[in-house]
């Protein structure tokens, strides 16, 4: 019997060990701070105390417990937060990461089976983070023949597409990364990426299998995106703006899918297909084309792709709670936030501590961050639920239901729109 | 040289438009084996399957082994199915050496037989639901077959590949508390095959996508020579154990299932139904058999034939006629054993079902066919 | 149309209602399933052999006359049997040879447990034999003789909200 590692030194182990602390700590005492120190000197910092915040006072603020939170509030309001943080990329991958672990475990619950189960003690928590650290650690194997710099752009101009669309995303009233007058038409705008990125990656293979599952995603997402505009139509017809954040706030009091029920029943199928789930999942089908336009990528490349998809998942999954179920709408659930804190401060025995910077959120930002996330779990778990009852379709049935049944649907909605506002139940001098 | 090459060498002149696709073996929707396609757009032109990668030479093998150390290398053309691969094979040498075999023992082997034609098909079903991207089809039955591999550990000691019957009977009787057992597992399993209707036979989505693919007519299907659900799906009621009863089938109550539209639909339920007669089955034999008795005739060690002889058997396995026809020559091996099988002859139907179908429907088509390359290539 | 939606309404709510069913899982490693009996033996009086499960051998060196059946049968089937000379002198065993058996090459089958005419092989419920070496897979008549100690205790029970192994 021998054992998994015969030559083992426990001496050896922790010396590696001590070697890559070193290095860390050199490598960013060396490299990593003045690194910080010079994006910090091109920022635009602050003002707090009516003193302009250095890189330096930034470092030492860090230091002082009373000042930490005005910086935080400070470095809230600034678009990087925004983008990088908050209603944008990280955000996005939270709730995408989330996803993916209750798409698994729910499939797995319905399948009978208990799904991931061992990585991370608790029912499998950490095994995405596993599965993130096995794609990194994988050779990317190129074609011989593939278009090497635009099948290694693919990958990323894909999640660079699905970014671009998280951006749009209003999630609470004035948390928006771009508010954008037009901002439904630059979600169009940025949809039509997704299948020139798909086809460049499938042809730049130059593999039969990716090229024919190019070809099948081409086909279904230009299709779906006429039903998809149009099932769209309606609801700027009834609010009159193209601004999502507005759109999100003329549902105060009633959502959208009440009135316009075909248009979001249109609008979730055309998401489907668009987002390539099953029963939709024809560019991906696994018995006839092996793995689709994802054929070919292999280790990071195909974990990049895997997270734009997600973040997509998550983006149309906003739009709709956007567009029909009222956005951040919904009851007041929040408790406000005690003011004799700010006021009085808290009392620690002897001390009162004064925290300036407090409430770090208002209320009216935790309330519409709690029904918008509430409402979009919602969303994607009848997202998900399909994956687990039904078969995948074929391209003429899927054409068929595009160009037939779902263009025609969206007219309907159309004319439901237009004879509301003409009626005067909806739009101006409507009900509101 | 001349330019006369043999017909298979000669160089094709290929049409701009034809793409010729390599589906196998290194391919998640073809099995131990290649199809070669050659699609036209979205439509299949032409369509060879190729099998005989797995081909192991069991007839060959079989020839220099007696007529007990067959049995385990016998039924690995399918273990799925292994009980149902060595019947007609136990059949032929029971014939050949003269044995009568036990009551108790034709009851057990019928009961073996239809719990393995159930473990069967659950493997085909669950293969057929993911070759259409219905991954709950996929995990279902691959967890339900548990339920009666469970039953068939219980009675024969191993999980799949059980070497369980023998000329003469069955190695061993069932345990002790077996009938109550199987009884109850058999009746959950009944409950759980009627639940994937709602998933997967009622599914309109599933049905709209199987429906008049891939038809079968009758007359083709008897010219063509396919047997077991493929010739029953196309209107031909003929089941071997109803036509040709071995052992206690003819005491026992068959309704064998049959369809008339011939297309991958009705090819695809009529193995669930089958899973439901056989249920059936194997209550009323559990009723029907008796409490006690052997179950195993004792040969003499290395049973030899008598003299120059050749038998053929066949039986109805989960993929139809599957015939053993053995010569012997007088010696304790057989002197030619050979196994036609219903995998083999289903296949045939395959480019003649494929021609003009569209790249989507290939896998239903492929898979409806209820063939299983390793027992084709034996 | 209707056939449609109702068919679309009815597979979705199937598989909602299998969220709640229990899970049917053998978690394998923590659970292990339970067998009947002790094994497969065999009774050469009667012919036939006793129901359980064909795993590890078990040899009896006190009923092990060193008559080579149990190697005759497996040959042409694995070819994992050898007989080797043991220390030990049974008065029963004039060659001192014990059948010694490479489960790298075993399938399980039992015919060498139906060959025996002396009930000295049985076959146990013990079937964890993976080895990190090849040699650790040929199992010496002394290994062979040891009883395996066996803790599985989990069996499929059938409650109204689905089966479930425990």
């Amino acid at each position: 019997m021998s054992v998994i590692a015969p030559n083992f030194k426990l001496s050896e182990f922790i010396k590696s060990l001590i070697d890559d602390i070193v290095w860390t700590v050199l490598i960013m005492s060396l490299i990593g701070i003045p690194a910080i120190m010079m994006i910090l000197f091109y920022v635009p910092m602050p003002v707090i105390d009516g003193e302009l915040l250095t890189p330096f006072l930034a470092f030492t603020y860090l230091a002082d417990p009373s000042r930490t939170l005005p910086i935080v509030q400070a470095f809230m309001t600034t678009d990087m937060f925004k983008i990088m943080a908050f209603p944008g990329f990280g955000f996005a991958a939270l709730l995408a990461a989330g996803t993916i672990f209750v798409e698994r475990k729910m499939l797995a619950k319905l399948q009978l089976r208990v799904g991931p189960f061992y990585c991370g003690k608790v029912e499998g928590i950490l095994q995405l983070m596993g599965d993130g650290l096995k794609l990194i650690s994988k050779e990317i194997i190129i074609p011989a023949k593939a278009d090497k710099p635009i099948f290694w752009a693919a990958p990323v101009l894909f999640v660079a597409s699905a970014a671009a669309f998280v951006a749009l995303i209003p999630v609470a009233p004035g948390w928006v990364v771009a508010d954008v007058d037009m901002g439904l038409l630059a979600v169009f705008a940025v949809i039509g990426f997704f299948p020139i990125v798909t086809i460049l990656s499938a042809w730049s293979a130059n593999s039969k299998f990716p090229f024919i599952g190019g070809i099948r995603a081409l086909f279904q997402m230009v299709s779906f995106e006429i039903p998809l505009i149009l099932s769209l139509l309606g609801v700027v017809m009834v609010t009159g703006t193209l601004n999502l954040s507005e759109i999100a706030a003329s549902q105060s009091s009633f959502p959208w899918i009440l009135f316009l029920p075909v248009g979001a029943i249109v609008f979730f199928i055309t998401m489907l297909a668009e987002l390539e789930r099953i029963p939709f999942d024809l560019p991906e089908a696994e018995s006839e084309i092996v793995a689709g336009w994802l054929t070919e990528l292999s280790g990071m490349m195909y974990g990049l792709v895997q997270l734009g998809t997600y973040l997509k998942l998550y983006a149309f999954a906003a739009l709709f709670v956007v567009l029909f179920l009222g956005g951040w709408n919904g009851p007041m659930v929040v408790p406000p936030f005690p003011m004799e804190i700010v006021t009085e401060g808290i009392e620690l025995g002897p001390v009162t501590a004064k925290i300036a910077g407090l409430p770090l959120f208002d209320q009216e930002m935790l309330n519409g961050t709690f029904w918008f996330i509430l409402k979009t779990v919602g969303v994607i778990f009848f997202i998900l639920l399909p994956r687990g009852v039904f078969p995948r379709i074929r391209v003429d049935m899927l054409l068929n239901l595009g160009w037939h049944k779902l263009i025609g649907l969206a007219f309907v909605n159309i004319f439901i729109a237009l004879g509301l506002v003409y009626a005067g139940v909806l739009g101006p001098g409507g009900l509101q | 040289m001349t330019n006369e090459l043999p017909p298979g060498l000669a160089i094709q002149k290929v049409d701009e438009r034809i793409m010729t696709l390599n589906v196998g073996p290194q391919h998640p929707g073809s099995g131990h084996m290649r199809i070669i396609v050659q699609i036209d757009g979205d439509y299949i032109v032409a369509c060879d399957p190729d099998p005989g990668y797995v081909h192991r030479g069991e007839e060959k093998m079989a020839e220099y082994r007696n007529y007990i150390t067959n049995i385990p290398h016998l039924e690995r053309p399918v273990i799925h199915d292994s009980c149902n691969v060595l019947y007609p094979y136990v059949l032929g040498v029971e014939e050949l050496l003269g044995i009568e075999v036990p009551e108790r023992a034709k009851y057990v082997r019928v009961i073996c037989s239809e719990l393995n034609r159930c473990i069967y098909i659950m493997y085909w079903l669950a293969i057929y639901g993911i070759f259409l991207g219905h991954s709950t089809m996929f995990m279902w039955p691959a967890g339900d077959r548990e339920l009666l591999i469970d039953l068939m550990e219980k009675i024969s000691g191993a999980r799949v590949t059980h070497a369980h019957f023998v000329p003469g009977g069955v190695r061993n009787d069932l345990p002790p508390n077996f009938e109550e057992v199987c009884l109850r597992q058999v009746n959950y399993f009944e409950k759980r095959i009627k639940e994937y209707a709602a998933v997967f036979y009622d599914n309109p989505i599933l049905i709209s996508r199987t429906e008049n693919t891939g038809v079968l007519s009758r007359e083709d299907a008897i010219r063509l020579g396919t047997t077991g659900s493929v010739l029953r799906a196309s209107g031909v009621d003929y089941d071997l154990r109803i036509k040709e009863p071995y052992d206690v089938y003819e005491e026992l109550d068959v309704h064998s299932p049959v369809m008339k539209e011939g297309d991958s639909y009705a090819r695809s339920k009529i193995p669930w139904l089958d899973m439901l007669e056989s249920c059936n089955i194997i209550k009323q034999a559990l009723q029907k058999m008796p409490k006690s008795g052997s179950v195993r005739v004792k040969l003499k060690p290395n049973p030899k034939g008598k003299g120059l002889d050749s038998v053929y058997k066949r039986v109805e396995s989960g993929r139809g006629s599957l015939g053993c026809h053995i010569v012997s020559d007088g010696k304790v091996e057989p002197y030619r054993l050979k196994l036609s099988v219903g995998s083999f002859r289903n296949l045939i139907a395959l480019p003649y079902l494929l021609k003009g179908e569209k790249l989507g429907n290939m896998p239903s088509v492929y898979w409806s066919l209820n063939y299983w390359p390793v027992e084709a290539d034996r | 149309m209707t056939n449609t939606a109702t068919g679309i309404i009815r597979a979705l709510n199937s598989g909602i209602k299998h969220i709640a069913t229990k899970r049917f899982t053998l978690r394998y490693p923590e659970e292990k399933l339970k067998f009947v009996g002790d094994g497969y033996q065999y009774d050469p009086a009667t012919g036939v052999g006793i129901a359980g499960l064909k795993g590890r051998h078990m040899l009896f060196h006190d009923h092990c006359t060193g008559c080579q059946l149990c190697s005759i049968a497996c040959e042409g089937v694995a070819e994992a049997i050898a007989m080797v000379k043991v220390p030990e002198e049974q008065k029963q065993n004039k060659k001192s040879i014990m059948p010694q058996i490479d489960y790298g090459k075993c399938v399980f089958c039992g015919l060498c447990v139906d060959a025996c005419p002396f009930y000295a092989l049985y076959m146990t419920n013990d079937y964890e034999l993976s080895s990190f070496t090849k040699e650790g897979l040929i199992y010496t008549p002394a290994q062979l003789q040891v009883k395996p100690y066996v803790e599985q205790d989990s069996e499929i029970i059938i409650t109204k909200w689905g089966a479930t192994h425990g």
